[in-house]
């Protein structure tokens, strides 16, 4: 006979029953939760990617010190990609007797391929161009006003005769931040002829290409098994750090929130399928005892619950594209113009349907398998006898399900292990508190009120099954607690983190003599937080007295750090989102130079407190020991510094300002007066770089609250599936003591006494289970260091939940007092 | 006067069979030192007092359960040396079963209630069998019933059709009318022999019924494990 003709007879009218609906409701729910919340942040990402791209000005680039070879371009043009070639470098331009150093990009006509170059248009506004002509030049208001130009004005650049045609206003990259020079935009061809990017030039060389993301990724493969020694890659995964941070803490909640969810649901399909085997004795012991083997009574069970969680978790998958789509159309005015384009991705729905049927079969299969050993004996009484200890080992699956779902999705090992920490943590907690009060009930339970008695007994009688419940409901709401109350709570400490003062503007420049009016004119004009640092620009000579060109360092990130200029500043005080992990501040005046150096640069150098660095600063040479090592928050929009100086050794050094502030949108306009006030200034907008950011907490705040809802349900499932696990027993007893003769308001009162002490045990394990768990993921994971623990919302959370269950369990119960008890026992 | 006919090849041995389980209380003895034969076509009563062992006796003498001690061979096979599942094969093509609560399950209709032993078989011809089945105990229009549509002794009857359906050497019934009314209960014990004798099968059968007992060729009684 077919198992699965079998089990197809079986479904036509099991699939009424609750276990089997709990079952599916749970599926359905776990594969909408991780397909939803997978679909949506593969796009976001994608967004993200997209934002990221248009700042490099391609979708990837190649960098080399050199111009790459042919095959670079002729493998990217096989692949089907665009292509566009540009070249940095510092040339002097002259005119009206005057000569200015600027840093020139001389691009092909196809740059950018992605983004915007953005010159000053005729009637004053901002136009998006390409690269210009041969023949033509767009120089900034910096390089105009250096060398008292005016648009149509001619210009000499590297021994050519340019015409100047645009105002430079943006460029993809927004500029170098730190940019030493005026900046100028030239024709490649023009470069070329002109000799600047030959042998022995000081040109940066960059190939960008752009085109349908898996070609690109064809491309970047290629690419990195051929690239030349000189060369390096640049994705957008690599740029874009502060957006980068903030999307991996955006993915990471989300994940987390749907990982809880389809964990809810296991746990809920645990009891389902528990109650499922059970129900199913009779049946399999039956077969066994007609002659079934094992193997046909094992894959009739599995199949009947396979073929309800393959529909599930399909009309779970499209549900899940389905939900991202209507997500993506309310967020579309949210989404950066770019990744409005992004199609919508079906691979994390499919694979969401995947994990959904691996928590299935992980959560169901113990159960079954020890069903499917039910001796044939059985069949005159039912008895479950114990099963081999060889099947014990099955018990594991599930929670190496658990762990691999927890790993594969948090995507890191460190979440991965704070969360099984603390789910472990709460499942232990629940067993030991519902242990002691069941000890203590029974040992107290003598005295109590005779209705009291019978509920206290009630779940010391069940005693696994009571510790199960207590355990499940524990967990269901530990994480509903941690994302009811400590979710929002987090994500509110992480929106603080980026307050709405948060500096937007960057000037750089300041000349030492005008330090005092740029920071009083700026003040004028309504800037607030105004923070300015000394920057000294200087070269690394010698490390532990050895100079740099006898190191060797095999990184070639480490050489190159080496050979850039670098950027040095000092401060009394350690700058905030700085935090000191090894050493200690700077003393007022120290005997020798000292210098604070960033974990990053340690690690690249492998530098230790103690160790030695010689700096060349202009005409000056300094050496200054490393007393402390930093952590910096690169993401917190602060001014920061790899390198700081003690301030006693540094003040002397030839240096300039730069300042940060923030200056409310309204008031950006005043600007322009104060730029031509200070033309030697460079002013960054930062505030485009900060809406994003903004954009991606609010489009995860609005992805959260969907997530939250999946959880709130499957929380629910498990409470359901926890006590419906118990119900028909508790259904005959209730019965079997009203044939006794024992009053309804008796019942009650038991009844209401066992979901109370069943309530209490979940509402205190949760309590102290999410606000460990929560103080756990906010040092550790989110790396807020002052969480406030939202003590108060969540007691009033447990005792609301405790007071749930006892409610559920009262419904639940209700039926039963309501029915004839001669007509329960009938059935029973 | 008995019910049945028979033949002369013994079909079912048990000799010296035992069962013990160990509890709480020390090792407990739930059959001690059973022999009986069972020869091709006889009728076997085994009658006792609750709790007497019979039940646990006819598990073992249909290889649902292996004894403790001694040996049990049907159809010139020991039970006790065969594994469970080889058990198994040796049921669905041997044995068929009564219950006392009939057993049927819920989530199929009577006729494919029917149709499970031959379907477990692999049997072509399963479908018009079953409805013969059906048909011979009175059933032919039910067969699209649940068992929860149909009355204890409708249910018996289904499960006796099912007993009989594949056509084994030997049926085992454990308190075949104990669920059912007097009445309800000689008519089942009615079709139970006419089909044994029809179908010329083994049947043993466990019961506290003496009417029941009476019809068959041999009665053994268990008392405390024993046979008197």
């Amino acid at each position: 006979m077919n198992a699965l003709r079998h089990a197809f007879r079986s479904l036509r009218r099991e699939w009424r029953l609750p276990e089997l609906r709990t079952l599916v409701a749970a599926l359905l729910l776990a594969v909408l939760a991780l397909g939803t919340v997978g679909t949506l942040s593969s796009r976001v990402e994608r967004a993200v990617l997209m934002s990221a791209a248009e700042v490099i000005g391609g979708d990837m680039g190649v960098n080399a010190a050199t111009p790459l070879p042919d095959a670079f371009v002729a493998r990217a043009r096989a692949l089907g990609l665009e292509t566009s070639h540009l070249a940095n470098f510092p040339s002097v331009a002259f005119a009206n007797q005057r000569s200015q150093l600027l840093e020139v990009v001389a691009a092909d006509a196809h740059w950018p391929l992605r983004g915007k170059l953005t010159i000053l248009g005729a009637r004053g506004n901002d136009v998006d161009a390409h690269a210009p002509s041969q023949g033509e030049v767009y120089l900034d208001h910096r390089a105009l006003v250096a060398l008292g130009l005016r648009l149509g004005d001619r210009v000499q650049l590297g021994g050519r005769d340019l015409r100047i045609t645009a105002q430079l206003q943006r460029e993809p990259d927004g500029g170098d931040l730190f940019a030493l020079a005026p900046r100028a935009v030239m024709a490649l061809a023009d470069a070329q002829a002109a000799g600047l990017l030959g042998t022995g030039s000081r040109a940066h060389h960059r190939l960008l290409v752009g085109g349908e993301p898996s070609r690109v990724e064809a491309y970047r493969a290629w690419a990195k098994a051929n690239l030349p020694s000189d060369a390096d890659l640049v994705t957008p995964q690599e740029v874009q750090q502060r957006l980068r941070v903030a999307f991996d803490r955006a993915g990471a909640f989300l994940r987390l929130s749907a990982l809880l969810a389809a964990l809810l649901a296991g746990i809920a399909i645990a009891l389902a399928a528990r109650r499922y085997a059970w129900r199913k004795l009779d049946e399999v012991a039956l077969l066994r005892a007609l002659g079934a083997s094992r193997g046909f009574t094992f894959g009739g069970l599995l199949l009947t619950l396979l073929v309800p969680a393959v529909l599930a978790a399909a009309i779970g998958a499209c549900l899940a594209v389905g939900l991202a789509a209507a997500a993506f159309v309310f967020a579309h005015d949210l989404l950066p113009p770019a990744a409005r384009q992004v199609p919508l991705p079906i691979g994390p729905a499919v694979a969401a349907a995947g994990i959904g049927l691996a928590v299935l079969i992980g959560f169901a299969l113990p159960p079954l398998v020890r069903l499917a050993e039910v001796p044939p004996v059985a069949v005159f009484r039912r008895i479950w006898t114990r099963a081999p200890r060889r099947f014990d080992v099955l018990y594991l699956l599930p929670l190496g399900v658990a762990l691999a779902l927890i790993a594969l999705e948090s995507g890191s090992w460190k979440l991965a292990g704070v969360l099984s920490a603390s789910l472990l943590g709460a499942a232990l907690a629940s067993m030991a508190l519902a242990f002691g009060l069941l000890w203590l009930i029974r040992k107290y339970a003598a005295r109590l009120h005779p209705s009291l008695r019978l509920g206290a007994s009630a779940l010391t009688r069940r005693r696994l099954l009571s510790l199960v419940q207590a355990c499940a409901i524990s967990l269901g709401l530990t994480a509903l607690l941690m994302l009811a109350v400590i979710a929002p709570s987090l994500l509110d400490n992480w929106r603080r983190e980026l307050p709405s003062d948060a500096p937007n503007w960057f000037v750089v420049n300041v000349q030492d003599a005008q330090r005092a009016p740029v920071l009083d004119a700026l003040q004028r004009l309504g800037a607030t937080r105004l923070n300015s640092l000394p920057v000294a620009v200087g070269k690394l000579t010698a490390i532990n007295g050895v100079p740099v060109d006898k190191l060797d360092p095999g990184d070639r990130h480490a050489r190159e750090t080496a050979d850039r200029q670098l950027r040095l500043s000092w401060s009394e005080q350690l700058p905030p989102a700085n935090r000191i992990i090894a050493g200690r501040w700077f003393a007022a005046s120290p005997p020798q130079p000292e210098v604070s150096i960033d974990k990053m640069w340690a690690e690249t150098f492998d530098l230790h407190l103690g160790d030695t660095l010689g700096f060349q600063v202009g005409e000056r040479s300094l050496t200054a020991r490393v007393t402390s090592i930093r952590e910096v928050d690169w993401s917190s929009f602060n001014v920061n510094f790899f390198l700081l100086l003690d301030p006693a050794h540094a003040r002397t050094l030839p240096h300039d300002w730069i300042a940060s502030f923030h200056l409310p949108r309204g008031h950006s306009r005043a600007l322009a007066a104060f730029s031509r006030d200070y033309p030697n200034l460079s002013l960054i907008d930062v505030d485009e770089l900060l809406d994003r950011v903004r954009e991606i907490v609010a489009q995860v705040t609005g992805a959260a609250r969907w997530v939250l809802g999946f959880s709130l349900l499957a929380g629910a499932l498990v409470l359901a599936a926890a006590l419906t696990a118990s119900a028909a027993e508790r259904r005959q007893e209730a019965a079997l003591l009203r044939t006794l003769g024992a009053r309804r308001g008796q019942l009650v009162l038991s009844a209401l006494c066992e979901f109370a002490l069943l309530g209490l045990i979940a509402g205190a394990t949760a309590l102290f289970g999410a606000a460990a768990g929560g103080a756990w993921l906010a040092t550790s994971v989110f790396r807020i260091h002052d969480f406030v623990e939202p003590w108060g919302a969540l007691a009033i959370a447990a005792v609301v939940a405790a007071a749930v269950v006892t409610a559920l369990g009262l419904t639940g119960t209700r039926r039963v007092l309501r029915t004839s008890p001669l007509l329960i026992l009938r059935r029973a | 006067m008995y019910d049945g006919i028979q033949d002369s090849i013994q079909l079912l041995s048990a000799q010296g069979v035992g069962k013990y389980v160990e509890g709480p209380g020390g090792r407990l003895d739930i059959l001690d030192d059973v022999s009986l034969d069972v020869n091709a076509g006889e009728t076997v009563a085994i009658t006792g007092a609750s709790g007497s062992g019979k039940t646990t006796l006819l598990g073992i003498l249909a290889g649902l359960d292996v004894p403790s001690t001694g040996s049990v061979r049907l159809d010139g096979q020991a039970l006790e040396t065969l594994d469970e599942e080889a058990r198994a094969a040796l049921r669905r093509r041997l044995v068929g079963f009564v219950f006392q609560s009939f057993h049927l399950l819920p989530a199929l209709t009577a006729e494919e209630n029917v149709l499970l032993p031959l379907e477990l078989e692999g049997a072509r011809d399963a479908l018009p069998r079953a409805r013969e089945a059906l048909a011979a105990v009175g059933l032919r229009k039910r067969g699209a019933h649940y068992p929860h549509q149909l009355s204890g002794g409708e249910q018996q009857r289904v499960a006796l059709a099912r007993a009989f359906v594949h056509a084994p050497r030997i049926l085992f019934a454990d308190e075949p009318t104990g669920n059912l009314d007097r009445h309800t209960g000689k008519t089942i014990a009615d079709l139970l022999f006419d089909l044994n004798r029809q179908h010329r099968t083994t049947l043993v059968v466990v019961t506290h019924d003496a009417e029941l007992a009476g019809r068959c060729l041999h009665a053994y009684e268990i008392v405390e494990g024993r046979l008197a």
